[in-house]
This record gives structure tokens, C-alpha cells and sequence, in this order.
């Protein structure tokens, strides 16, 4: 099973700039040590994240997709956070319908003080994505 | 070569053709699709949900592969379709007269490598239909029958208990000659059984359209009628009349980039559809088919008047798919019949 | 009871006054026994109209298509448009005026209350009947009698209602200028969301082995997205061909333009694509099952709608078509909005 060993699954994380972008840059900068599986991409604010986004990150053929942003209350925006949590469990569910395993998709609030906290959600992240192998079911094939 | 098969030993002849996947309609999910054969085969649909067009002209083929690997020119590598030979059982009369119009386009019009890489293994094998299986049929109506053998390789004719199977092309006696024993000669009886029930077939109403011959000039003369947009006021402009259609074979070619550095990707053929809005889109935005009267007139016009008058024969088999299988009853046979009744 | 004369007078009646420009209706199709769409803007032609359970085109799409040519024409006729609405239709028109799609007082609703016979389901008769079709449809009580190729075939209504008029709680359309028919249900329903509660009975492995298995089939013929009233993007993301051009957008512009689906109609594309629709939709569809009975293949759209009405209704208490004020579902929120599932 040493291909299962070696599997390393690949997340794309979509942070907030104001909060959880620079959390992220706190635990690199404070030297923790993380598992380097997640790809970051930064937005405004996590209220300005699309589905399509998340649809899309699994298209291309992510494994995991985490989605951070500020606590709530602490929007750089004011009600973006608000917006997601909608947004972000209505895709949630339907993630979970179509009968991909729900842990494959993560929402986190991560401020931008909490550096240890971002390694701690990535580090889970992967130990939780391990045992389900690559995502295959949303990921675009490239022969029919 | 004509020949008797008790229908009980269909799917043994179907074993013995070992050198082919065979494909025959199955009911899934309420619509009858052509599958790859792995039980019993019965032959007692309507008719299919799509057309077998799909055998020679997939929704989906890749042309070529492309890559770049880093100080080297990009390799480019064909992929054409595997060697495989399919054979499709259960093929209505209509859709068999669609595989000679398929063919005009990509064989005798253009030689397109693709289509003719698949279409030389594909064997079509036809079932005459003693009764309409749609409402909407209409191949009487476009210089076809229910007991056509046009584009077909071998016609089954259903007749009760058994059928009666004759070769049209040196592929199905090949086929019929991998059942052997299977087979037994007609009897007397049997041609005056099969004459009979073709000649029932033929005279059993259908829908009519009422001047077929004279559909050519008098769509060109009815180009600019306002009628169009009148009869396609309900449209809604999807794809299924094109899709579902046995001779409708637009197609979009687009490269479908795995990833960018380095380069990586497929060159795929996709069916695509003049009912689109954006079919005829040019970059600069303008739409020369901008309202759904100038879309629908392009397809009916396509159907029966320029294919006419380019290979002599209408392209439309009567099928009738389109007419069941639009959402709001835009109808062929009605769109037809209005204006050729239309003075103009 | 409906008297189908009673909305063939008004028609009659609105268009010789001059009191609306066009009726959108249904009359009897050329395809059998099927109602199809009819643009009425002759008086003498209101004797079309029909009114049966096979009435089941939402016809509030004609307003979005109506809206589109008059803002490409640049004309404004000042004179409403009329719709024949079911009770499902009318709740779709409420979306689009709480979208501020267009004005009220530039539609004329004729509601028509189906009283709980709903339309009848093409699908389910299909399959009562192997695969054949339907050439007449005569409606006797509680059952169904249709004549086919085969013979004559009764069935109680129950078996070939639609799902969703199964499920239907409001048969009655709230929004209207006139409206025929009583606010009631004629016949035992099953539970709201009967099909899809069924549905969510499986676990994951079954769930993805049955949506595989209908994304495999589908055609990308986009006929669920044409035959929404909601769909009504000019560029739809998933499709994105149209690509807005100036005289400045260089080629390399256009090659690279953004696609996020490919045009193949593989299953991961056509995954994504109904998952962005089903998105899009969350909070604004109404369920009037068009989706579904437009799809050439039976790909059970319906489903994945439903999923997202639930979870509006349900969490957020929210319900698409219910009032032409307040705020769309995804643009608003609550404080008390579930958030236990954000680590």
C-alpha cells in the first residue's frame, strides 16, 4: 500500500485577505510547521466567494476544498462572513447530495492573530482527507 | 440471402457474432437507449430515445493530443477510434435511411478521418415497423417506409413468433453466416407472410406532409415571411430537436487545455446546435440568426431545402423525434405543411 | 370547476378593449392530446384557448422572452401582456417581480387554479405505456384514459400526476388580477418533498451511484436551463461563448477568455454544470418541474432544485415566490443562521 503512503491530497483554500490570508502568513512567519498540501487563494472577503468557485476548484481536480474567513462579527466588510455561511452550507449540502463525501468540503474562521489555529485547520484537514483517496467524482477527466 | 430465426434464439445469434459488440435498445430510466447487449434481447420498443448517429459520429471525440515539453516543439498525436466493430440491432427503417445522409456530409461531401475510422466497423441491423411506433412518424412522407432498407446491412421483419432476417450488404450475410444453423430457409408461406405484413405497414396511416416535392422552392420563396417568427414564438431555444435528430451533425471543435505550463491538452470535437442563441454568434456580437423564427426556418430549410438541393433528396427521415421530443410542440410536419400552403 | 369559456371571455373581452397587447395561453398542439403555448393577439382567436391537466408548459418563461425583445427593440408598448398562470407559474412570476424583472403593472395574471388536479406527467404515462406515446388524452373523474397504438389505457389519475402536483401545497395562485377556480386540493397529496425525502434516505455511495449514473446520460442540450423563467442570464457562466467584445479585445483575449466547464458532454462537466444551476437557483425556483420534463434523457433535475428549496425552507425559512418584497435568499441573512458545521 505504498501508494496509499504516498498519497498526498491537494487542497485549495480560498482565504480572506483581511483575516484568514494573513493568519496564514503569521504561521509562516512564527515557523510552525504544517502539512504544505493546501494551495492558497486569496479574496476580498469570503462573502465574495462563489460556488462556481468551489465547483470549479473540484473540476480541476482538488481534493479538498477549505474556505476561511473572519469570526463573525469581525468582517472587514461587515456582513460578508454573514453571506457565506448561507452561501457556504447551501453548497455544503449539495456537495453532500450528489454523494461526495461531505468531509472533502471545510469552512474555518480564522483571524488574522490565529496563525497556529490556520496550521491546526490544514493539519486536520489533511489527516481528514488521507483515508478518502483522490477525488475522482467531480475532477474533469482527460480521455472520455 | 433471406432467412428465418425463431425469436427464442436471437441471443444466440447474438453470442455467435464474437467479433462484434453488439448493441440492441434497452428501457432505462423510462427511455428506450442502445446498450452494449449483456442479457436477453427482445426488440420490442418503439423507438429509440436518440438516434444511432452517435455509432459514427460520438457527442465526443478527441482529434489529437497535444503537448509541450520544455525545449522541444509540441508533439502533436492523433487518436483515432480503436479498432472495434460494433453492431447496432433494433434500427428503425428512419434511422437507417439517416445513416446514408450522415454519410453524404462526412464521406461523400469530405473525407473526415474520424468518422470514417468508426463508421467502416459499425453494422446497422435493421427492424421493419408493422405499426408506426411514434405518433409523429412520417417517412412516407420523405421518400421513405416503414419497410426501407436504405443504410441498413440486414432487415428484420417482426412476424410474430419469429423473424423473417434478409441481408442487404455483404456485411450482414457475413453476419447472418456467423449463426449458421440458427437460421433456417423461409417456406413458401413465410415470403407470402412477410410480403403481406410489409404491405400492412405501408398502408397504415401516419402523418403527412402534403407536398414534400414542392417544400424546396416554396421554403426559399417564404424566406423573409413573417410566418417564421410566428411559428416560433414558443421556442425556447434548447438542443433537443438537433441532438435527437438521426442527420443533424453540426459540430464545435474546441482544445480542452489540462494545463497551460506546460502545455497540455486534447483537440475534441463536440455535437453542436443551430438552435443555440449563439450558434451563429460572430465575435464582434453580431448575430445574423438573432430571433428564434430565423433559427427555426434555418433547420427546416437545412432539412428540405438546401441538403435537396445539394444531394437530391430531403434530409429529414421522419422520424419524428423532434416533433415528441420538443418541450413546446413546435412540429415539423405543421411548420412544413403551413408554408407550402402559404402563398409567396 | 373551471369553465374554460370563462377565461376564453376574458381574453376575448381584454383584447378587444385594448386593455392588454397579447395573451399568452395554451391551446390544443398538433401532437395528440398535449396543450402547447399560443401568443394570442387576435380577439376571435381566444377560442384556442384550452384548459386541461396537460397544461403544464410554465408559461411565465413568455414574459422573460417578452421583457428581452422589448429591451432589444427599445420600445416600451405601455400595454400590459397577459398570462394564463397556475398556481406554480404565479409563484415563478413573484420571483421575477421580486428581481425587479419587470413592473406589475406591466403583466395582466389570469390565474387558474388547478383545485389539486395538477398536470399530468409525461414520464409516468411513458412508462404506464412501455416507452409508446399517447395520441388522445380524455380525463374521466379520477382517472385518465389515453388511446395509443396499442389500445385504450385507464389509469387513476394518482399514478400519472407529476411529483410535484403530488406534493403541491398551494394549488391556487395568490398573485393575479382575475383568477377562476377554488383555493383547494381535490385529491390526497403525499408529503412536501415526499421524492426527495425518499431520496435522501441513501447513503453516499448509493447517492453518487445514482446520480453517476444520470450525469452519464445527459446531453448538454441545456433545454432545463432554456425552459427556466429563472434562467435568464444573457451569458450563462457555465456556457460562456458569448464573450462580451469591444473593438479593443485582441485575440489572445478571446482564446483565453474564462470557460469553466468544457463543452464536452462528459460526466464531470455536466456535474458541474447542474450543481451551478442548482446554485443559482437556490431560492428562486419554485418548483414548476420544467426542468424535468424538458430533459430528453430523464435526468431527475427536480431533485437537486428541491434539495436547494428544503434547505431554504428549512434553515433559513426562507420560501421562494411567496411575496414580491424582501430579499433574495443568498442575499440576505439571519443571526441565527446554522454555522456549527464552520470549524
Amino acid at each position: 500500500m505504498s501508494e496509499q503512503q504516498n498519497y498526498e491530497p491537494k487542497i485549495v483554500a480560498f482565504l480572506c485577505k483581511w483575516c484568514s490570508s494573513a493568519g496564514s502568513d503569521l504561521a509562516g512567519v512564527s515557523r510552525i510547521q504544517y502539512p504544505a498540501n493546501a494551495t492558497p487563494i486569496t479574496v476580498p472577503c469570503t462573502g465574495a466567494i462563489s460556488p462556481m468557485y468551489i465547483l470549479s476548484a473540484f473540476n480541476k481536480g482538488a481534493d479538498g476544498v477549505l474556505v476561511s474567513g473572519c469570526h463573525i462579527g469581525d468582517c472587514h466588510y461587515i456582513e460578508g462572513n454573514y453571506l457565506a455561511r448561507r452561501k457556504m452550507h447551501l453548497i455544503m449540502q449539495l456537495i453532500e447530495f450528489i454523494g461526495v463525501e461531505p468531509n472533502r468540503f471545510r469552512m474555518s474562521w480564522v483571524s488574522a492573530a490565529e496563525g497556529a489555529k490556520f496550521a491546526q485547520v490544514v493539519t486536520n484537514f489533511v489527516d481528514d482527507l488521507k483515508p478518502l483517496g483522490p477525488q475522482d467524482k467531480l475532477k474533469k477527466a482527460e480521455r472520455a | 440471402m433471406e432467412k428465418i430465426l425463431d425469436k427464442k434464439q436471437i441471443d444466440d445469434w447474438i453470442n455467435a457474432l464474437t467479433d462484434w459488440e453488439v448493441h440492441a435498445p434497452m428501457l432505462q430510466d423510462g427511455i428506450w437507449t442502445y446498450q452494449p447487449v449483456s442479457g436477453a434481447v427482445r426488440l420490442d420498443h418503439p423507438n429509440t430515445n436518440q438516434s444511432p448517429k452517435g455509432f459514427a459520429f460520438p457527442q465526443r471525440e478527441i482529434f489529437f493530443s497535444f503537448e509541450q515539453i520544455k525545449g522541444e516543439p509540441p508533439r502533436l498525436t492523433q487518436i483515432l477510434p480503436k479498432e472495434q466493430r460494433h453492431a447496432v440491432f433494433g434500427v428503425r427503417p428512419c434511422d437507417g435511411r439517416g445513416v446514408p445522409r450522415m454519410d453524404k456530409v462526412f464521406t461523400d461531401h469530405v473525407e473526415d478521418p474520424y468518422y470514417n475510422a468508426r463508421r467502416k466497423n459499425v453494422a446497422y441491423v435493421g427492424l421493419a415497423c408493422n405499426k408506426p411506433p411514434s405518433p409523429n412518424c412520417f417517412c412516407l412522407s420523405v421518400g421513405g417506409s416503414p419497410v426501407s432498407t436504405d443504410g441498413l446491412d440486414i432487415q428484420m421483419t417482426d412476424m410474430g413468433d419469429r423473424y423473417f432476417v434478409k441481408a442487404i450488404t455483404e456485411t450482414g450475410k457475413a453476419m447472418m453466416a456467423a449463426g449458421g444453423k440458427l437460421f433456417a430457409e423461409p417456406a413458401a408461406a413465410d415470403q407470402k407472410q412477410v410480403k403481406q405484413v410489409h404491405a400492412d405497414a405501408v398502408a397504415h396511416p401516419q402523418r403527412k406532409i402534403n407536398d414534400p416535392d414542392g417544400a424546396p422552392a416554396k421554403l426559399k420563396a417564404n424566406f423573409d415571411s413573417p410566418l417564421w417568427q410566428e411559428m416560433a414564438q414558443a421556442c425556447i431555444g434548447c438542443g433537443i430537436c438537433t441532438f435527437l435528430c438521426p442527420t443533424c451533425h453540426c459540430f464545435d471543435i474546441n482544445d480542452e487545455v489540462q494545463s497551460k505550463a506546460p502545455m497540455k491538452g486534447q483537440r475534441v470535437r463536440t455535437w453542436d446546435n443551430c438552435q443555440f442563441p449563439d450558434f451563429t454568434m460572430h465575435s464582434s456580437g453580431h448575430n445574423p440568426r438573432e430571433g428564434t423564427g430565423a433559427r427555426l426556418r434555418q433547420r427546416v430549410n437545412h432539412k428540405f431545402q438546401y441538403f435537396h438541393e445539394n444531394f437530391g433528396m430531403h434530409q429529414c427521415t421522419g422520424c419524428g423525434r423532434c416533433i415528441s421530443g420538443c418541450p413546446v410542440g413546435i412540429d415539423i410536419v405543421t411548420v412544413v405543411n403551413k408554408v407550402t400552403e402559404h402563398a409567396g | 370547476m373551471i369553465n374554460i369559456q370563462d377565461i376564453r371571455d376574458t381574453a376575448r373581452d381584454m383584447l378587444t378593449k385594448g386593455e392588454v397587447r397579447t395573451v399568452i395561453g395554451y391551446r390544443r398542439g398538433s401532437r395528440g392530446m398535449l396543450a402547447e403555448p399560443v401568443f394570442i393577439t387576435d380577439p376571435a382567436q381566444a377560442d384556442d384557448l384550452v384548459w386541461d391537466p396537460t397544461c403544464f408548459h410554465n408559461l411565465s418563461l413568455y414574459l422573460v422572452h417578452d421583457r428581452k425583445f422589448l429591451t432589444h427593440i427599445r420600445q416600451n408598448p405601455g400595454v400590459p401582456v397577459a398570462i394564463v398562470a397556475k398556481g406554480c407559474d404565479a409563484r415563478s412570476i413573484v420571483v421575477l417581480l421580486q428581481e425587479h424583472y419587470f413592473k406589475r403593472e406591466d403583466i395582466y395574471i389570469i390565474g387558474v387554479s388547478c383545485e389539486g388536479t395538477g398536470v399530468v406527467d409525461e414520464r409516468k404515462l411513458s412508462s404506464q405505456l412501455n416507452g409508446f406515446q399517447a395520441s388522445n388524452a380524455a380525463f374521466d373523474g379520477d382517472d385518465f384514459v389515453f388511446t395509443t397504438a396499442e389500445g385504450e389505457k385507464r389509469l387513476p389519475a394518482r399514478e400519472v400526476m407529476a411529483d410535484r402536483c403530488l406534493e403541491c401545497r398551494v394549488p391556487f395562485p395568490k398573485e393575479h388580477n382575475v383568477v377562476f377556480g377554488e383555493d383547494k386540493t381535490g385529491r390526497q397529496l403525499e408529503a412536501p418533498f415526499a421524492a426527495l425525502t425518499r431520496f435522501e434516505a441513501q447513503g453516499t455511495a448509493e447517492r453518487w451511484s445514482f446520480w453517476q449514473n444520470h450525469f452519464d446520460r445527459c446531453i448538454r442540450c441545456f433545454a432545463c436551463r432554456s425552459v427556466c423563467p429563472m434562467c435568464y442570464c444573457e451569458e450563462c457562466v457555465v456556457d460562456s461563448i458569448t464573450f462580451p467584445v469591444t473593438t479593443e479585445t485582441t485575440a489572445e483575449d478571446k482564446a483565453n477568455r474564462i470557460r469553466w466547464i468544457e463543452r464536452s458532454a462528459t460526466r464531470s462537466e455536466n456535474i458541474t454544470y447542474l450543481m451551478t444551476r442548482a446554485m443559482h437557483l437556490a431560492g428562486r425556483c419554485t418548483d414548476c418541474g420544467e426542468c424535468e420534463r424538458a430533459c430528453p434523457v430523464n435526468v431527475p433535475i427536480r431533485l437537486l432544485n428541491n434539495k436547494m428549496e428544503r434547505e431554504a425552507r428549512e434553515q433559513f425559512g426562507f420560501e421562494p415566490g411567496a411575496s414580491i418584497g424582501g430579499p433574495s435568499l443568498v442575499a440576505s441573512f439571519l443571526d441565527n443562521d446554522p454555522g456549527q458545521f464552520i470549524r
